[in-house]
């Protein structure tokens, strides 16, 4: 795989994120759970950067950047806020996967890049209700 | 931990094998030998930091899990490379005041990750630098719940 490849394999995963933080978003009430409205508000906007950067890159390497989906799957009608939650926890659990692989597959900035975004969405997982892992992001290790 | 770690290797393709996403790409290929210098200063920063955190546990026992996962992320790494021994760490002296040793303690891993990040982004090895970068992960996810934690 190249890394043209690979950037293109994570802003694939890029969209489907930000569609679903999206989606968690307006199903949160910002003045009933504010605190939650806030970090889901904090992960949206850094996923939306993640991905234009993603795009940058992309085209960068000489490619077309991958195009979003009309719109992904969801795992069922989550409306509790835990159930919230937990679905953006799942969002940057697989997010530090998916940088990793980046990580793997690269060198220089997009590395560095890759790198400051795992940790920042395993630091994340904290304000979502997780804890603290030995291998975030290679569960295989453990 | 999985046990196709258990056996020392040169950083061999079944030790930090990536998962099956990028295992469509190949089978991974041991790393060149200059990787080796970069594993041995990432241990020795990991036996550091343990060091800092075996004084501190006394106090505080939330800072066992960060000593937990750092003995595990160093013996990942020492198994990784033939010949590699646990460096021998210095005596670690922590304040008395237990907000001026959690502090020391924040430094240490905040040392540690800037260590551990230098690694991740110069090895030569992808899978190396996968390994790496998830130690990384693991040691921002500890020092944010050290950032809240409360001097006993």
């Amino acid at each position: 795989m190249t890394t043209l490849d690979a950037l293109q394999e994570t802003l694939a995963a890029e969209h489907a994120t930000l569609y679903t933080y999206g989606v968690l978003g307006a199903r949160t009430s910002q003045g009933a759970t504010p605190e939650l409205y806030g970090v889901l508000d904090a992960a949206y906007r850094r996923h939306r950067s993640r991905r234009d950067q993603l795009r940058l890159m992309v085209e960068e390497a000489g490619g077309e950047p991958v195009a979003a989906a009309a719109a992904y799957e969801l795992d069922g009608r989550l409306l509790r806020a835990d159930q919230l939650a937990s679905a953006a926890l799942d969002l940057e659990v697989s997010g530090v996967q998916t940088m990793l692989a980046l990580v793997a597959q690269s060198s220089g900035t997009v590395r560095s890049w890759a790198l400051t975004e795992a940790t920042w969405s395993a630091a994340w997982q904290l304000e979502l209700g997780g804890t603290p892992q030995t291998w975030p992001g290679a569960p295989e290790l453990d | 931990m999985g046990s196709a770690l258990a056996a020392p290797l040169v950083l061999a393709a079944c030790d930090i094998d990536p998962p099956a996403r990028e295992s469509s790409s190949g089978p991974a290929t041991a790393p060149p030998p200059e990787d080796a210098d970069l594993v041995a200063s990432v241990v020795a920063e990991l036996a550091r930091a343990e060091a800092v955190l075996a004084e501190a546990a006394t106090r505080s026992a939330a800072l066992g899990a960060v000593r937990t996962a750092h003995a595990a992320h160093r013996e990942l790494l020492i198994g990784a490379v033939e010949g590699a021994e646990l460096p021998a760490s210095e005596p670690v002296h922590l304040p008395d005041d237990p907000e001026r040793a959690l502090s020391v303690v924040r430094r240490s891993e905040r040392r540690l990750q800037r260590a551990v990040r230098e690694g991740c982004t110069a090895a030569a090895s992808g899978d190396l630098a996968r390994v790496l970068a998830s130690i990384a992960a693991s040691t921002a996810q500890h020092s944010a719940a050290l950032s809240s934690e409360v001097a006993p």
